[in-house]
């Protein structure tokens, strides 16, 4: 997942995950927060393996939010947002497209080194972040 | 930050200059900024015990560079809720009500916010709530800080899996109906300590069982958890209250617990996060502890193969944190009967270990004890724990290296010099340096430079850091992150510099080591491949407009250091002296003047210079042709840095890299050499002129004395003299005060003082510039802080421009019908009795007005460093000693500031700047950061 490059088919393994967003006044919340983006510093990211990986990734979540119903978890690389890649985009990009206040249900693909640990030792091995 | 200039205003003549000090340069800059490497350091320690409880340990640099230990405990057993858990979490021996006391807590707090009653199981709420800390903490802050901690966070967990790896004894998959626990977690490779009982009987230490999900929700106990140290206070721009939930952790447990639990925090207001979020973040638990007690009582475990869940939390906080302060009642709540907490003679024994995890435990829990807690630093000093810590070096296991290196991070950052120089006597050093030239761990690698930045920050040290590191430092780290290649390949195109914490805390560390004076600045020069490869970054970080962080400060803050006294100092230097180079310059200029003019002073958009037509010809000075491309030292002084502290000026936004750039030139152009003469001639080619004088506008007080320095120095040259006293004439005075009132930017008196001076140097010689002063209004405010100014400083420097402007008889007549008497030119009667004070009561020489030169008022300094806090930005006056100890100290405040956080300087600093003038870009540049590394959605 993390060696992804630019505009190459990603291979990974997904898991979809879709949010429903919480009203909370006037704003829609996914309750939790993204890090990276191609106009980041990637190397900062704690969570991508390849450290040039200038992806989405998913940096916190808010307990008891819409994204951690929906089983985000922090550390998961975001793929797409309702069918946009999100494998090359800036920072802002990717939260205007997780904000589009027209949607009240994000569909995410994310993946996360556990998935692919699951796919390959079926148990035994716990995920790591 | 303490930067210190130095500088040295440039006289005017020969005769003013026999009685100031040098030449003018300026600035030096020391900058002990001692940041504990911005490294966060994160380290992960999974343990996984029989009990089914996970712990992690992390440490983790806050984004200042302070690291913090946290150890997250978690329970894998699915059957937590069933065991009755005592308030730390502990099951309740009793066999009372597990959640009891707990839920007294909460029920205090949540009742309060009308929130329904909150039963969480509390291992879960801990682990997550834990997590979900340390993630606060890593986020929301400046983005330099938080990549810092990230990046520690993130070799954190690589740890785990190593060193681990033998023990390792639980299983841990999780399923994935336990989203969080696991995976931040790597327990296959964990070992387990078994879990020790507890001879220590009830009375044991509080383990601080309740951890941070205690701390958050008991507030009642607020002694135990501080927010400051930890207090990442931008962190709360993110938060909204439901952020600041404390993690639910599974889901399974109970919607409704969730769904109350959400709804209580959802009472909360807005500004509870803002406490919360610091508390929080604090603590983390301590799974070394645990380990390592657990280690030493094997038979022990057994007995809590239930459900352990909770545990651990706070254990390291409480003990971190508090030191003593924690109040015993509060103790004996949470007091675990089972744990109790390793005395610091034990965990520095248990570096000595057979076992390398062993060590490797102790060392991290070291760190982790020693984050902000000098007291505990102290004790580890003399309990003799450093110089075990420093043998662990030349440990093999890079887990043993690395944790023993986090731990003299944390110990040698602080105020207290004794444990930096603890760390020296047993050649921790030199350990450090070899163990640099020996791992490519790049978390180790930012441990040890953030080490050396530490030690780097006590001036006694500085010289040995130049002895045993600075080449390795320079070929390490600065030559390859630099982007310079000693041999360009002609094929790839040059690098780009990488601003890794690394080349931070590098750069940080060779620019407090470059103030340690003459000797330190020869080394440094001569240091091969050191100048190239900083310029070659500078050069980088210009190119890709990228020169606000802080590896681009401490770049140019060596610059300018290195750049100090360069006429005096370099090999050679002596072939370039120029005699005449008092009238040379000058001279030159009158003829010319008219043709370049507008040229120079084009408006102030001439920042986005245009250099083409006029690059060629520098005017009367033909630069030297050389043979082949200056290299080293030389690099320092070739007029074609102008260009680059210029780019620096125009773009930065970032106060000290401005200040430093402005003191660049301020030294370059203060020398009385040929090269001198080059570098204020290309200054003006380059249209530097205006940059310099829009930043006048600046709000930073610093900047606007180092602009003004410069600008002194730079009307050495005669052109320049005679450009600056037209168009930067109104700059300069509206910086000044009208008397008592400081009206608009309220400066320091340091910076009024230079600006004073800058003027006086502009209308010496210069009836003209004279008359530029007069019409900017300026005499009203010479006067009235000739008369007024509580600053004998500040007086005695106005009333020596005003006793020049005096001194133009063409010009009395103009003065006299705006109302002025030879009385306003004279010192004041209110003057004299102030400049007492620092000798000379008097003027004797009234054309040239002689500013008594430092009378040994400077105490502190040592020979040749003159670290800005020694010489008043005049460079002429003696600063008085009062001056001087308020300098140190904010000195050395500021030095804590930076230290913890780098990274909100720009804040910190507006603090300084009183100023109201939001025209300025340059403020408001700093507000905006960048970009959000992480953002809510």
């Amino acid at each position: 997942m993390s060696h992804h490059i630019p505009g190459q088919p990603v291979t990974a393994v997904v898991q979809r995950v879709e949010i429903q967003k919480l009203r909370q006044g006037d704003n829609l919340i996914l309750g939790f927060s993204i890090g990276g983006g191609i106009d980041q510093e990637p190397e900062h990211n704690p969570f991508s393996e390849d450290k040039t990986d200038k992806g989405i990734y998913v940096t916190r979540i808010t307990p008891g939010g819409p994204a951690e119903k929906a089983d985000l978890r922090i550390g998961d690389k975001i793929m797409q947002v309702n069918g946009w890649d999100m494998t090359v985009v800036t920072h802002d990009q990717a939260r205007k497209r997780l904000t589009n206040k027209k949607e009240g249900v994000v569909r995410l693909l994310v993946t996360r080194k556990s998935l692919e640990e699951a796919v390959k030792h079926s148990m035994g091995n716990g995920p790591k972040q | 930050m303490p930067a210190e200039v130095k500088q040295e205003q440039s006289p005017s003549n020969a005769t003013s200059l026999a009685m100031m000090q040098e030449p003018q340069e300026v600035v030096e800059e020391t900058v002990t900024i001692e940041e504990d490497p911005g490294t966060p350091t994160s380290h992960v320690s999974v343990v996984t015990s029989d009990d089914g409880t996970t712990r992690r340990t992390e440490t983790k640099d806050m984004s200042t560079n302070v690291k913090v230990t946290k150890m997250v405990k978690t329970v894998t057993t699915r059957t937590v809720r069933q065991v009755p858990l005592g308030p730390d979490g502990l099951p309740m021996p009793e066999g009372s009500s597990p959640l009891g006391s707990y839920t007294d807590s909460i029920d205090r707090r949540y009742m309060k916010n009308g929130g329904d009653r909150f039963i969480t199981p509390q291992a879960t709420s801990t682990l997550t709530r834990s997590y979900n800390n340390s993630y606060n903490d890593s986020y929301g802050e400046t983005p330099e800080s938080q990549y810092i901690r990230h990046y520690g966070l993130h070799d954190g967990y690589a740890d785990l899996t190593d060193n681990y790896g033998s023990l390792s004894r639980g299983v841990n998959f999780r399923p994935p109906r336990y989203p969080y626990l696991p995976n931040s977690y790597r327990p296959e490779n964990s070992y387990t300590l078994p879990i020790r009982k507890d001879d220590y009987g009830h009375v044991a230490q509080p383990q601080v069982p309740m951890g941070s999900s205690t701390v958050d929700l008991n507030r009642s106990q607020p002694e135990r958890f501080q927010p400051e140290p930890y207090g990442l206070e931008d962190d709360r721009r993110s938060l909204g209250p439901e952020e600041e939930e404390p993690y639910e952790l599974e889901p399974d447990y109970s919607t409704a617990n969730r769904r109350t639990l959400q709804g209580a925090n959802r009472g909360r207001t807005h500004r509870e996060p803002l406490r919360d979020g610091p508390r929080v973040r604090g603590y983390p638990d301590d799974p070394i502890e645990a380990e390592l007690i657990d280690e030493r009582h094997p038979y022990i475990h057994g007995i809590y193969s239930a459900p352990l869940a909770q545990p651990e939390r706070g254990s390291m906080a409480s003990l971190d944190r508090m030191g003593g302060r924690r109040s015993p009642s509060i103790d004996s709540i949470r007091k675990d009967p089972r744990w109790r907490d390793p005395d610091l003679p034990e965990v520095i024994a248990m570096l000595g270990h057979p076992i390398d995890p062993v060590k490797s435990n102790a060392a991290a829990y070291l760190q982790h004890l020693c984050y902000e807690n000098d007291k505990i630093k102290k004790d580890v000093r003399q309990l003799k724990g450093i110089p075990v810590l420093v043998g662990l070096l030349d440990h093999p296991k890079s887990e043993v290296h690395r944790k023993a290196c986090g731990a003299l991070r944390n110990i040698s950052y602080g105020k207290d010099n004794d444990n930096k120089v603890a760390i020296k006597n047993c050649d921790g050093i030199p350990a450090l340096v070899r163990l640099l030239r020996k791992t490519n761990d790049m978390e180790v690698r930012e441990l040890i430079t953030g080490t050396l930045w530490n030690l780097s920050s006590y001036e006694p040290l500085k010289m040995v850091i130049i002895n045993h590191g600075m080449q390795t430092l320079t070929n390490e780290v600065i030559i390859p992150h630099s982007g310079w290649e000693h041999e360009p390949n002609e094929d790839s195109k040059p690098r780009d510099a990488e601003w890794t914490t690394v080349f931070k805390n590098t750069s940080g560390c060779l620019r407090n080591v470059s103030s340690d004076g003459a000797e330190a600045r020869r080394r440094l020069r001569e240091c091969e491949g050191l100048v190239d490869a900083l310029l070659h970054a500078l050069q980088s970080a210009v190119g890709k407009k990228d020169m606000d962080n802080k590896s681009v400060e401490n770049c140019v803050c060596i610059m300018r250091n290195l750049s100090y006294h360069v006429h005096k100092e370099v090999p050679g230097a002596e072939k370039f002296q120029d005699p005449s180079a008092l009238q040379a310059p000058g001279s030159a200029g009158p003829q010319r003047k008219k043709k370049d003019d507008a040229g120079c002073f084009g408006g102030k958009k001439a920042k986005g210079r245009k250099n083409g037509e006029n690059d060629k010809n520098y005017d009367t000075l033909d630069l030297p042709k050389r043979a082949e491309p200056s290299k080293g030292f030389e690099l320092l002084y070739q007029p074609e840095v102008v260009r680059l502290y210029l780019s620096l000026l125009t773009e930065s936004q970032n106060y000290n890299t401005l200040e430093a750039a402005a003191g660049a030139l301020q030294n370059l152009s203060a020398g009385q050499w040929t090269w001198s003469n080059y570098i204020r001639a290309t200054a003006r080619k380059e249209k530097g002129l205006p940059i310099l004088v829009e930043l006048l506008r600046s709000d930073s007080d610093k900047v606007v004395r180092a602009v003004a320095i410069a600008l002194r120095n730079l009307s050495i040259d005669r052109r320049n003299k005679d450009l600056i006293g037209s168009y930067a004439m109104r700059d300069l005075v509206s910086n000044l005060p009208s008397g008592q009132q400081r009206p608009a930017k309220n400066l320091e008196e340091d910076t009024v003082v230079a600006i004073l001076n800058t003027i006086h140097e502009i209308v010496t010689d210069s009836s003209e510039n004279a008359r530029s002063l007069i019409q900017a209004q300026a005499i009203e405010k010479l006067v009235a802080i000739n008369r007024t100014s509580q600053s004998a400083r500040e007086t005695k420097a106005a009333s020596h421009v005003l006793q020049t402007v005096w001194s133009y008889k063409e010009l009395r007549n103009a003065l006299t019908k705006d109302g002025w008497n030879k009385s306003h030119f004279q010192p004041t009667v209110t003057a004299t009795p102030k400049a007492t004070k620092n000798g000379k009561p008097g003027y004797d020489d009234t054309t040239l007005p002689l500013m008594e030169k430092n009378q040994g008022t400077r105490k502190c300094g040592s020979g040749d460093m003159i670290p800005m806090d020694e010489l008043g930005p005049d460079g002429y006056s003696t600063i008085d000693q009062r001056d001087k100890d308020c300098k140190y100290k904010a000195g050395d405040g500021t030095v804590d500031l930076t230290e913890r956080e780098p990274l909100k300087n720009d804040t910190n600093r507006k603090h300084y700047i009183r100023s109201n003038r939001p025209a300025v870009s340059l403020v408001d540049a700093c507000d905006v950061k960048p970009q959000p590394v992480d953002s809510w959605v």
